[in-house]
């Protein structure tokens, strides 16, 4: 596990963002699973990737509104942590995970509005060489990669070689799962109920409390 | 007037990179164009490529509908330029909204509420509650929408009051509504799961308010920091 192969297969699922298809792998739970799975920690890709994806549930990317990275969010949040538990104790190395891909949300988002300037440009670049336009378009792939390969690059070389502090802050992965479930029954009530869907809230919370109780 | 087979295929996958080049200028302007050049007749790419060079911005999986609907039009040859950007500015509005309403805020996040809840239960398979339901609902409406928008024409929009956007909608909020309350069967019940209790409508005051993302980004990286120190 290095941080260029990490940051090349982020890379390609940011793409998925919105640069092709669309069909939902870049999303946290989702990469973060699958990179979990391929370095050999499935559970803590899980339950970062279900954090993450809790808390920006709600991140609806509609016209020019740019909202937080959350894809990017959860791709540094679970690479990131693979690389500091390395060289580090799990629950400093769990706190400090999740506070870079929560800055890595910011500054993913804040990056996206650089890509969109450069694909500016390729559209004017396209405008004096019109028989151009699928290379222009294409390159909007190229943004879109680099985009995501710098910013995981950045956070993942960080988390390889630093050394966490002996008095550094912890954070118990029950707390952390306990944040993710709070923002999203949040989302949830928020984009979910209205006078008539109260009753499947309050059904699926019952049935959550009959399941524990059993 | 038929689409054929090639010329479907051909706008399906150019229909998958529709917002490659999103640029603040244009947003989806030139992979709009790119896609309906794609599936157009050679006799027409000229006048198609000098008269849709510029702004463009649906749902992205909705722009089928519209890419599907100005082949048509482009084939028969009975409207002008003009009249196809009049019924590409109505339809675009009228399907971002749908889109965005059907997409982005039910099917998606209620069903990766469920993908979140089998993951943390069952693990690794739990990602498939979410990407085998999403991405047949998003490529019925990639595949269906060009057809039927070659079908239909400019009236493609009267298909916005059909069951395919209002009953699934209306299904997947149910479906959201139910998740969103299984979503406590996650919690491992003990002396600090009470935090929960004040931690949810903290939340939902954020989104009550409409905060920026920001804001509520860095509330969360406060609350990590909190709870670090307790």
């Amino acid at each position: 596990m290095n941080p260029v192969l990490m940051s090349f297969l982020g890379g390609l699922f940011i793409l998925d963002k919105y640069a092709i298809g669309e069909f939902g792998l870049s999303q946290p739970i989702i990469a973060g699973t699958i990179l979990g799975a391929i370095f050999g920690e499935p559970k803590t890709g899980i339950m970062l990737g279900a954090v993450i994806q809790l808390i920006f549930l709600g991140g609806l990317p509609i016209g020019r509104d740019i909202p937080p990275d959350a894809q990017g969010a959860g791709i540094v949040g679970v690479g990131t942590y693979l690389f500091l538990k390395n060289l580090n104790p799990q629950d400093s190395s769990l706190f400090l995970a999740i506070v870079l891909a929560l800055t890595a949300a910011l500054a993913g988002g804040a990056m996206e509005i650089y890509t969109r300037r450069l694909n500016e440009k390729l559209y004017h670049q396209f405008l004096r060489k019109k028989a151009h336009l699928y290379l222009f378009h294409y390159l909007g792939l190229g943004t879109a990669y680099i985009r995501g390969f710098i910013l995981f690059f950045a956070y993942f070389i960080f988390a390889r070689y630093f050394i966490i502090p002996g008095q550094f802050l912890k954070l118990n992965p029950q707390l952390l799962l306990i944040i993710g479930i709070g923002a999203g029954i949040a989302n949830g009530c928020y984009l979910f109920i209205k006078k008539r869907t109260l009753i499947f809230f309050i059904v699926g919370g019952l049935c959550s409390l009959a399941l524990l109780v059993l | 007037m038929q689409l054929g087979f090639t010329r479907f295929i051909k706008l399906l996958l150019q229909n998958l990179f529709i917002q490659t080049s999103w640029s603040f200028t244009t947003l989806q302007g030139m992979g709009f164009l790119a896609n309906i050049l794609s599936g157009a007749r050679e006799d027409k790419k000229e006048l198609i490529l000098n008269n849709h060079k510029g702004f463009f911005n649906t749902h992205p999986y909705m722009s089928a509908y519209i890419v599907g609907a100005v082949t048509r039009l482009y084939d028969e040859g009975k409207k002008s330029p003009d009249e196809i950007k009049h019924f590409i500015a109505i339809a675009q509005t009228s399907l971002a909204s749908s889109g965005d309403l059907l997409f982005w805020e039910t099917i998606r996040p209620s069903l990766l509420i469920i993908a979140v809840i089998l993951s943390l239960k069952f693990g690794l398979w739990g990602i498939f509650g979410f990407i085998i339901p999403y991405n047949i609902l998003h490529l019925y409406h990639r595949i269906t929408g060009i057809l039927d928008g070659y079908r239909l024409g400019p009236d493609i929009i009267y298909l916005l009051n059909s069951a395919r956007f209002k009953k699934v909608q209306q299904v997947f909020e149910i479906v959201g509504a139910i998740a969103a309350g299984l979503l406590i069967l996650l919690v491992q019940w003990k002396n600090n799961s009470l935090i929960l209790i004040p931690l949810i409508p903290l939340f939902i005051s954020m989104f009550i308010y409409r905060l920026p993302a920001t804001f509520y980004t860095i509330s969360i990286i406060l609350i990590v920091i909190i709870f670090a120190l307790l």
